[in-house]
């Protein structure tokens, strides 16, 4: 299964949630997409986001003051 | 040799005994407390139950052993003072170990007496395992309960600084906490939609937050242990209760010495710490403050002051007039943590501002707390009160993850210095992305209330917009990315990414009520412009946008 890691650290919201959408469009059903982020405002923008639009949040991680999301797309 | 008495050994007494000391050599200090346990942190009784400090040795600044030591100060622990002698300049204290009676004279006498948990008279609250949370002794007797345990529910009365501060620690060991709120938000002394910001990150934990409700009784089991808290509308389990609705000054010993009580029912002092008889002082939580702003009474039991007063009733004790030391008043700046979210404080509230008979203007601003592009930024909103006519700065509030005890010491020091709104906005701050951001918070808001104070930009506030929400003839527009717009908005609002503003407004009526929705409100600002070129007269920005929009999302 192809695997994305996409790079939003310095983007201010909206940023990340645009860039993972468009990325999103690119995938197949069951790629996974991992998205790098320094807004703190993501972490519950990304579990908000995956409700909405079906797809998978496989983990979310904090570290070093970066938020790491994988999500499957389904 | 002249001898000074103090009553009370937590912050101010053994600050006011120390000071006595250094600024006395030759004269005899005396302190005494009817505790077991003397000059200890209580604003780190919350952390202590919550094991985050591990022992209460932690907790203890110095023992009575080291007074005698270090500065030949007695500290006499389980002496309760039972009756002052003006006349006789004496003062007669109880050795509760022996129960004899004793006489101490002084030539100065201090009165730290400090304040009292309130327990209002509720019924079963003489139950087991209904505790105040004020002494050490009180701390450890929850922590080995908790330590049992048995403790699954608790239930913590009112949500002020400790009872959220102790809701945290609970919920961190583990233990199913509720806060029970008697006003409609917690932090009573914050205002409403800032309150609920931190009253959202405690549900987000799992706390219960129950507001606008009182408990009106408690429930035990056969053995007399408490096992609910009964309110109008629920009937919450409890294993354990923290009574945390308040303090009050203890004053019954000043009182039956005929010292004066202030409006607050605090001892009155003036700026000296002197009371209405000579040679007593009364400092820390048991007297009353000046508020700098309104220079009216003004009550405040925080450490902070409790350590100024002390020290300055020190220095006053034998000091010529030219060398008095004096406060003129309190701001009650205050901060706290509440899981992850911060909350600070200072000077008057919107609606003590407006109480008070000020022309107020207040702004919202959510802005980060340093450099976007420097990893870990977090976000902080901050409100401003300030009066319209004199730009006059009254009051803030911060909340938020990011740093907020800076932005408030800096109001705070500003408004002690009678800034006006004008000067904040000018204020060199020091600035490198790891710290602060080029145009910090401060500023920022700052030049928001004076847009606003302009007439550049109509705003409404979270509250007044979450009041418009089932009015049908108020357009809410999220004038954000498609992509934002779905992942959360206010319920009821259209999208309409600020491109298309133009084109999709162009047959509105320009009488409609329009406001205009984004993530800070800056954006929003941009639209506001736009409208008001097109005519519309009515249009308004949601302040602090959906970062400060503390209501329900969808």
């Amino acid at each position: 299964m192809p695997e994305k890691h996409i790079n939003c650290r310095g983007m201010q919201c909206p940023g990340p949630i645009v860039t993972l959408f468009k990325e999103i469009k690119t995938l197949e059903p069951g790629d996974i997409i991992t998205i790098e982020v320094t807004d703190f405002g993501f972490k519950k923008d990304i579990n908000a986001w995956c409700k909405k639009t079906g797809n998978e949040l496989l983990s979310l991680e904090e570290k070093d003051n970066v938020i790491t999301a994988k999500i499957k797309k389904t | 040799m002249k001898n000074i008495l103090v009553i009370g050994a937590v912050a101010a007494g053994t600050k006011a005994a120390s000071k006595a000391r250094r600024e006395n050599m030759d004269m005899n200090v005396t302190v005494l407390t009817r505790d077991e346990y003397i000059s200890y942190a209580g604003c780190g009784l919350p952390y202590y139950i919550g094991d985050v400090i591990k022992s209460k040795d932690e907790l203890l600044v110095k023992t009575p052993e080291a007074f005698k030591k270090e500065f030949d100060i007695d500290v006499l622990t389980h002496h309760e003072a039972i009756d002052i002698l003006p006349e006789a300049k004496k003062v007669v204290a109880k050795d509760l170990k022996t129960d004899k009676i004793k006489e101490f004279k002084y030539d100065k006498l201090i009165l730290a007496t400090g304040a009292s948990p309130f327990v209002p008279p509720i019924k079963g609250v003489e139950l087991n395992n209904i505790f105040t949370l004020r002494t050490v002794s009180e701390a450890i007797k929850i922590k080995q309960l908790i330590n049992t345990g048995k403790v699954k529910n608790a239930v913590v009365v009112g949500g002020g600084f400790i009872g959220l501060e102790v809701a945290e620690n609970l919920t961190e060991r583990g233990i199913k906490t509720a806060v029970v709120e008697l006003l409609d938000h917690v932090l009573p002394m914050y205002d409403k939609e800032m309150a609920l910001l931190v009253q959202n990150e405690l549900m987000e934990h799992g706390v219960d937050v129950i507001t606008g409700e009182a408990v009106e009784a408690f429930e035990g089991d056969s053995d007399g242990n408490v096992k609910y808290a009964v309110t109008p509308s629920k009937k919450i389990p409890a294993d354990m209760v923290i009574m945390s609705v308040g303090v009050r000054p203890n004053t019954e010993l000043a009182q039956k010495a005929g010292i004066e009580l202030g409006d607050t029912r605090a001892i009155k002092v003036n700026h000296n710490m002197e009371t209405n008889i000579e040679d007593i002082y009364a400092v820390g939580d048991c007297a009353e403050n000046i508020n700098l702003i309104t220079g009216k009474p003004a009550w405040f039991p925080m450490g902070s002051t409790s350590n100024k007063t002390g020290r300055i009733a020190a220095i006053n004790l034998f000091a010529e007039n030219a060398e008095r030391d004096e406060l003129r008043g309190v701001l009650g700046t205050n901060v706290v943590k509440v899981f992850n979210m911060n909350a600070a404080k200072t000077g008057l509230t919107e609606r003590e501002a407006v109480k008070e008979g000020f022309d107020v203007e207040t702004v919202i601003v959510p802005a980060d707390d340093r450099a976007h592009y420097y990893p870990g930024y977090k976000k902080i909103v901050t409100k401003l009160i300030a009066d319209r006519k004199s730009h006059k700065v009254l009051g803030a509030q911060i909340v938020g993850e990011g740093v907020v005890d800076k932005p408030i010491d800096i109001i705070a020091a500003a408004i002690t210095f009678g800034a006006r709104v004008d000067d904040l906005a000018k204020l060199d701050l020091a600035y490198a992305p790891p710290f602060s951001s080029a145009m910090s918070s401060t500023i920022t808001t700052a030049n928001v209330w004076l847009n606003k104070v302009a007439d550049k930009v109509k705003g409404i506030s979270p509250i007044e917009a979450h009041e418009k929400l089932s009015d049908k003839n108020v357009m809410f527009i999220d004038i954000r990315a498609e992509e934002e717009y779905m992942v959360k908005t206010i319920p009821g609002a259209v999208n309409i990414p600020k491109g298309r503003l133009k084109k999709e407004l162009k047959d509105t009526p320009k009488d409609r009520e329009i406001i205009l929705i984004c993530n800070v409100g800056k954006n929003a600002y941009l639209a506001y412009l736009t409208l008001k070129h097109m005519g519309f007269e009515k249009a308004a920005i949601l302040e602090g946008g959906i970062n400060a929009y503390p209501y329900e999302l969808q």
